[in-house]
């Protein structure tokens, strides 16, 4: 019962913040609400049962957006949003584009007959299954996936540091 | 109908993500659109998981997979990001337009 309330309810959270992220024009608080966005579907996560996920999306969110303010306000020219520095281009197109993009979503969201209503297993079941399926099945994607972010830290931290004429 | 609901969020998050993407100069301005994107993307599995598939555990760790490829993004962008603010000075992109082919 309560839980179309709590979807409903982060739902909203999420786009008012998106919406803020790129009306803002202090960059500081455009990466706060970026991080306040990522907390709302943390909490959808939840409101639909799946903890593990939603503890894994708030804490890796919290540190990201984090640094991610600290990068803000490294690279802008006017972190604090003081100058009122006009940051967009093609303004219009792309607002053509996003909302091109938001009612195919929403089409296909309310036109399909999706089906559904299944009972999920218990939080502890939950993991298990999950444990399992990381470290059975999908042990090579799970073990890619690692090596992967590993080679882009070091590619990353490589290109960084990296001598520029 | 909660099915309904979070994708309705979903869809409404990726078009402004898409929005961002497309209109922000900057380039991290460009890669938080990126991230809005892509969070719109794991609600969507999140909730095809929670109310289609509660048994598959597949949905889930496509999810960590999802978490992965924005951890990498960030990473991949903010080594661009550093390698351009050396260069260039700047992450502008208007100013990028000698990347054109």
């Amino acid at each position: 019962m309560g839980q179309p309330i709590a979807v409903g309810f982060f739902g909203v959270v999420a786009i008012w913040f998106a919406i803020t992220v790129f009306r803002t024009s202090s960059m500081v608080r455009s990466a706060l609400a970026l991080l306040a966005v990522m907390v709302a579907l943390g909490g959808i996560f939840l409101a639909l049962e799946a903890e593990f996920l939603g503890v894994l999306q708030l804490m890796m969110m919290a540190s990201e957006m984090t640094i991610m303010a600290i990068f803000m306000v490294m690279y802008m020219m006017d972190p604090g949003g003081l100058g009122q520095m006009e940051m967009t281009h093609q303004k219009r197109s792309a607002g053509l584009v996003g909302a091109l993009g938001a009612l195919g979503g929403v089409t296909l969201a309310v036109f399909v007959a999706w089906g559904g209503g299944a009972t999920v297993p218990t939080p502890t079941g939950q993991l298990r299954l999950l444990g399992l399926e990381i470290m059975g099945r999908s042990m090579l994607i799970f073990e890619t996936a690692g090596v992967t972010i590993l080679v882009a830290m070091i590619a990353a931290t490589a290109v960084a540091i990296a001598r520029w004429r | 109908m909660t099915l309904t609901l979070c994708l309705l969020v979903g869809a409404v998050l990726f078009g402004i993500g898409l929005y961002g993407a497309f209109s922000q100069t900057n380039l991290v301005m460009i890669m938080m659109g990126v991230e809005v994107m892509l969070g719109a993307a794991m609600l969507n599995l999140v909730a095809f998981w929670r109310f289609l598939h509660p048994q598959a555990f597949s949905g889930q760790m496509f999810v960590l997979i999802v978490m992965t490829v924005m951890a990498l993004e960030a990473a991949v962008g903010f080594g661009l990001a550093t390698a351009r603010f050396r260069a260039k000075g700047s992450v502008e992109m208007e100013e990028a337009a000698e990347l054109k082919g």
